[in-house]
């Protein structure tokens, strides 16, 4: 890893304060389970200058809950978040997300809030500089999305437009679907955006100077059941192909409420509104969650290589949905 | 059964075990030299380019950088099978090519003066196909080899003579002889990785006017010495250090590139250098197993009786052939192991593009060419309607066979009838049970199917290459086995000791390995082909018995006894059968002398290995995905010399570019570029711990006329028979034939006809 100079910061003003200041040339590192990766093959067209380390910001790892529902501090571990009994009982989508991410070493150093804002694993933009590289890209701010005439298997299938890598996110899925919002704190002041809008197609939400500091969950109460489940290449330890989380409400044989978050498919996890829609006021059997399956795909414009990310998908979704209702 | 022996056969921790897992074992990256500097590599962005101009003026300002070199600072040393390639070069080949070499006194300045380095390139169009590389008009990667072939033969092997080709009998009347024909296109080219644990590495000292040293990370290195001086000349005195290295799986036989690069350093700073390549390197610039494709035909009769094989074998062997002529010979000797046909003509042609380099991956051209060819033969099993098993069974070599070994001369097979273990091996499976014909699942379960296959690779191999080996017998009752062997975790140091230790009756902790270098011990060629339980074995077997020998003919003088009437145990000779009047050694021997052993190992071509695999896999017929359940694999080894490193070596079957080099293994290049994409451990699937399907291993030990243990090794070939098995298997789980590794759910998917989408809703991206 080519040298910067490393800063703990001991309060969140503290530390989007230097983020700020040292605009463009600094980074935060939470768990650093993804960013040393990401320094140490040099992808970036900018080697930062600063690491700001916010584990040493007290107070920013807890689970609570309260009659508005479960707040998680940024620095909670996945690990935490797997093996909390809250989260166990009362979200357990989020804990199968928590449980099947990476390696149980990587979930004792990995946070939510870092795990949220890991980067993209498109393999050109990870492309290393030691192998004649880095590449630049459209993310990078340069050329096109090169996985558009490229090897795009893993790529994109919705919503991908100048960039098509996925969202890496596995902690993503299950809190779009719980409806979650990520706080924000920065130079101007605190605020809160819905899960699935902190992923844009280029980038996170995050602006100058800004971080994640805790994440909300609306009560459990209207969450329904719940299930999340991920498909990936080799099991355990990568990357989900493939995401869902589901949580269903039915009442009196109909289904009141439905929501269903696909990741791994567009640059955020994505909410299969029409499925969603379709599926209230129906008696959810088979037929009925096949239908929903394929309105969860409803505008997929898969690439070249990955129109069987379309087929995965819908299999998962009819899996989500009988999971959570079983 | 074999004898009884004391070491032989039992389980014993190995001698180096205390040092691995403490950490005590010295790697190449444990290593370090006084006044030692570090290499780095700058390398291509570009596939196919002509260097234009190097500025290395940015340089002049990094203080601790000792040396940078590029082509035009360097001799002309060329490499590779056909001694075309250099170590630095105007031209660069792949997307990770050298284009310049630093040496620096940090690993972090030598990195950060790469970045200094500008360089101007002319890009070329490059290719990276094998059928499009052959096409008029491709571009061209080396003069010497027009049309991108490399000229076929192995100068070492008999050069002309050595096999190119399987070409034999009449095949116009084979096919006419043929119940059934099947032919077409298949291939093995997910370019697999064989990804030992240790990434690439060496030190060099140059030292003036012509010495050279080299500590290697290699499973070889005193048969480096020939193969390096004929680049850097003849007058170049070159010794070799080999210590334990950290997994090799065939990769790591010759690294001479890295060796050269670390040398040349040396070279223009007077101080050793170590050039350690990371993983990403590892990936992207080492060696990878050849692209194998065939087009080809195939006869048989209903009987299961082959009559005909024709087509031709294309390789891609990358960016330039280190051993890939040698692949091919060994490949089409396989190929007449496995399938006894009398009429031939398996046509070869080794291709090169712009992609890095395949070199030495266990399986060595057999592996490559079987997972192309058994798809071909199963195709026109299935019209014959016949057991693969079967099939096996009655075509692999047996005793009294003959076949043209990769020498072009014809051999005469006298080693065991492997039917016994394919018998053993299918009956532990059930496989009469499991298998319920061609493209027939085994079971059905909702989504899910299950279906076996079977795959089988023996190779001759095992008796491969001259060894030689000194035993030497101390007067204090201990001996020291002096043998050009580098442990590459397979425990074959630990395994000769075996075999002196029952020759000499002599505890194993009285038996000690001086350190691994060439100005010490013999001549060894090293690991490859399974050939160190028979070749090294057999050296080591005669230097012992050698050494013993003249110990009881000293006796015999001392005693006044017949040296026949002499036995020695423990360091103790005495007259048979009464061990009670011992005398130690040292009285024989004397205190100021030592008794030496001598033993070598002619090659030998006539005994083979084989291994058999089968498998049972679940496709989830909604996502593609393919769930390894089980493996059994089946082989008679002779002789058990080490219950759990065999055992061990079996489990291998898995990883190292062997079964799972059909599930998710593969180098992932973008076709159009050339960059490898999956350079690292997280795109590149690797099997982890925690997926482990069960493994069942089903060994045989029916003696061969090996050495006097009986026995032949198999470590090499574990991974061979496994990718072809899976195939097969998901075929049948699945009732449609794929032909493509490895089995990803795209794949799979598209095979059940479930990626329509993209031709019914194909949208052109990148356009506004």
């Amino acid at each position: 890893v080519r040298s910067f100079t490393h800063i703990n910061a001991h309060t969140i003003e503290e530390a989007y304060s230097m983020l700020d200041e040292h605009r463009g040339s600094a980074v935060l590192k939470a768990g650093g389970t993804d960013l040393l990766g990401v320094l140490k093959d040099e992808i970036l067209p900018h080697y930062p200058r600063v690491v700001i380390n916010v584990k040493t910001i007290p107070g920013l790892n807890f689970i609570t809950e309260d009659e508005r529902g479960l707040t998680l501090g940024a620095l909670t571990t996945l690990h935490e978040v797997a093996n909390s009994s809250l989260v166990k009982e009362r979200y357990p989508a989020l804990a199968e997300a928590a449980r099947s991410v990476a390696t149980p070493q990587i979930r004792n150093a990995a946070t939510i809030g870092g795990n949220l804002c890991q980067d993209v694993r498109c393999w050109y933009y990870r492309y290393p500089l030691k192998i004649g590289g880095p590449l630049q890209c459209a993310r990078k701010g340069s050329g096109p999305c090169l996985a558009v005439k490229g090897d795009n298997r893993y790529h994109a299938i919705l919503e991908g437009k100048r960039c098509f890598a996925v969202c890496p996110s596995d902690m993503a899925v299950p809190l779009a679907a719980l409806n979650a919002e990520v706080k924000i704190a920065g130079p101007k002041g605190e605020r809160k955006v819905g899960v699935a809008e902190f992923f844009k197609p280029l980038r996170n939400a995050l602006g100058n100077g800004e971080m994640v500091t805790e994440i909300e969950i609306p009560s459990h109460q209207g969450q329904g059941k719940q299930a999340f489940i991920k498909f990936s290449i080799r099991e355990p330890g990568d990357f989900a192909l493939v995401s869902v989380a589901s949580a269903m409400t039915v009442e009196g044989g109909l289904c009141t409420d439905a929501r269903i978050a696909i990741g791994a498919v567009a640059p955020g996890p994505v909410r299969a509104r029409e499925a969603e829609a379709f599926l209230i006021g129906q008696p959810v059997h088979q037929e009925v969650i096949f239908k929903a399956a394929e309105q969860s795909v409803v505008g997929a414009r898969p690439l070249s290589m990955n129109a069987y990310k379309v087929e995965i998908t819908k299999a998962l979704v009819r899996r989500a949905i009988r999971q959570a209702l079983e | 059964m074999g004898e009884a022996y004391r070491f032989i056969g039992k389980t014993i921790p190995r001698r180096d075990a205390k040092e691995i897992v403490t950490g005590a074992a010295c790697f190449h990256d444990d290593i370090r030299l006084l006044n030692m500097l570090y290499g780095q590599v700058l390398r291509s962005p570009h596939a196919h380019a002509l260097i234009k101009e190097v500025d290395k003026t940015r340089l002049q300002k990094l203080p601790g950088v000792r040396a940078v070199l590029t082509w035009e600072d360097v001799p002309d040393w060329k490499g590779g099978m056909t001694h075309t390639t250099r170590v630095l070069d105007r031209k660069v080949r792949f997307v990770g090519d050298a284009v310049a070499l630093v040496a620096a006194d940090s690993k972090e300045i030598a990195k950060e003066a790469l970045r200094l380095i500008d360089v101007e390139y002319e890009v070329l169009p490059a290719v990276f196909d094998v059928d499009e590389a052959i096409k008029p008009g491709a571009p061209q990667l080396y003069e010497e080899c027009p049309g991108n072939v490399m000229p076929p033969g192995v100068p070492g092997w008999g050069g002309p003579r050595s096999l190119k080709e399987v070409v034999m009998g009449d095949v116009e009347q084979g096919f006419e002889e043929a119940d059934v024909i099947a032919e077409g296109t298949f291939g093995y080219e997910g370019i697999p990785n064989p990804m030992p644990p240790e990434s690439p590495g060496a030190i060099a000292l140059w030292e003036e006017p012509n010495r050279m040293t080299i500590w290697v990370s290699d499973q070889s290195y005193y048969k480096h010495i020939g193969y390096l001086r004929r680049i850097v000349g003849k007058d170049i005195e070159i010794r070799t250090f080999g210590g334990p290295c950290g997994g090799s799986y065939g990769s790591k036989s010759m690294s001479w590139q890295i060796q050269l690069q670390a040398a040349l350093l040396s070279r223009a700073t007077g101080q050793p250098v170590k050039l350690s390549f990371t993983k990403e390197e590892h990936l992207a610039a080492y060696v990878l197993r050849p692209t194998s494709r065939i087009h080809a035909r195939v006869g048989m009769k209903r009987d299961g009786t082959v009559t005909a094989v024709s087509g031709t074998w294309l390789l891609d062997t990358g960016f330039y052939s280190q051993t890939t002529q040698a692949q091919v010979a060994v490949g089409c000797g396989e190929a007449q192991l496995a399938v006894r046909c009398p009429n031939w003509n398996l046509k070869t042609a080794i291709v090169c593009t712009n992609r890095n380099a395949s070199g030495i991956v266990r399986g060595f051209g057999g592996q490559e060419l079987k997972c192309a060819l058994i798809p071909l033969l199963s195709l026109a099993m299935e019209k014959a309607g016949l057991d693969p098993v079967e099939f096996f069974k009655k075509n692999f070599v047996k005793p009294g066979d003959r076949y043209v070994w990769r020498d072009g001369r014809r051999y005469t097979y006298r080693g065991v009838h492997h039917a016994a273990a394919m018998h053993e091996g299918a009956v532990r499976f059930n496989w009469k049970e499991k298998w319920k014909g061609w493209l027939q699942p085994t079971a059905v379960n909702g989504t899910k199917r299950r279906g076996v296959g079977f795959g089988i690779h023996g190779n001759a191999d095992i008796g491969e290459d001259a060894s030689e080996a000194y035993v030497r017998l101390d007067p204090n009752g201990t001996a020291k086995i002096f043998s050009s062997l580098a442990e590459h975790g397979t425990g074959q140091k630990s395994n000769i000791t075996r075999m002196a230790a029952e020759v000499l009756q002599l505890p194993l902790e009285r038996i000690f390995q001086p350190p691994s270098d060439s100005l010490l011990s013999p001549y060894e060629r090293g690991p490859g082909g399974s050939r160190m339980t028979y070749a090294a074995g057999s050296a080591v077997i005669a230097a012992a018995e050698d050494a013993r020998r003249k110990l009881l003919e000293e006796a015999a003088i001392v005693l006044g006894a017949k040296p026949e009437d002499l036995e020695t145990v423990d360091g103790m000779v005495f007259t048979k059968g009464k061990p009670g009047n011992g005398v130690p050694w040292e009285k024989i021997i004397g205190a100021d002398h030592t008794c030496m052993g001598y033993g070598r190992f002619e090659q030998d071509f006539t005994l083979s290995n084989c291994m058999m695999t089968f498998v049972e896999v679940e496709v989830d017929t909604e996502t593609g995905k393919v769930d390894l359940l089980r493996v059994l694999n089946a082989t008679d080894v002779g002789q058990i010399i080490d219950p759990p490193g065999l055992e061990g070596q079996l489990n291998g079957c898995l990883g190292s570019a062997g079964i799972d080099s059909a599930l998710f293994e593969e180098t992932i290049l973008d076709r159009s570029t050339g960059h490898v994409l999956n350079a690292n451990m997280i795109d590149y699937k690797w099997r982890t711990f925690s997926d482990l399907p069960p493994i069942e291993n089903v060994i045989l030990e029916t003696p061969y006329e090996s050495h006097r243990f009986h026995a032949v090794g198999v470590g090499e070939v574990a991974t061979a028979p496994g990718p072809v098995a899976v195939l097969m298997a998901v075929s049948n789980a699945i009732g449609i034939w794929l032909h493509e590794y490895p089995t990803t759910p795209e794949r799979v998917l598209r095979a059940l006809d479930k990626s329509t989408f993209n031709r019914a809703n194909r949208t052109e991206r990148g356009k506004p």
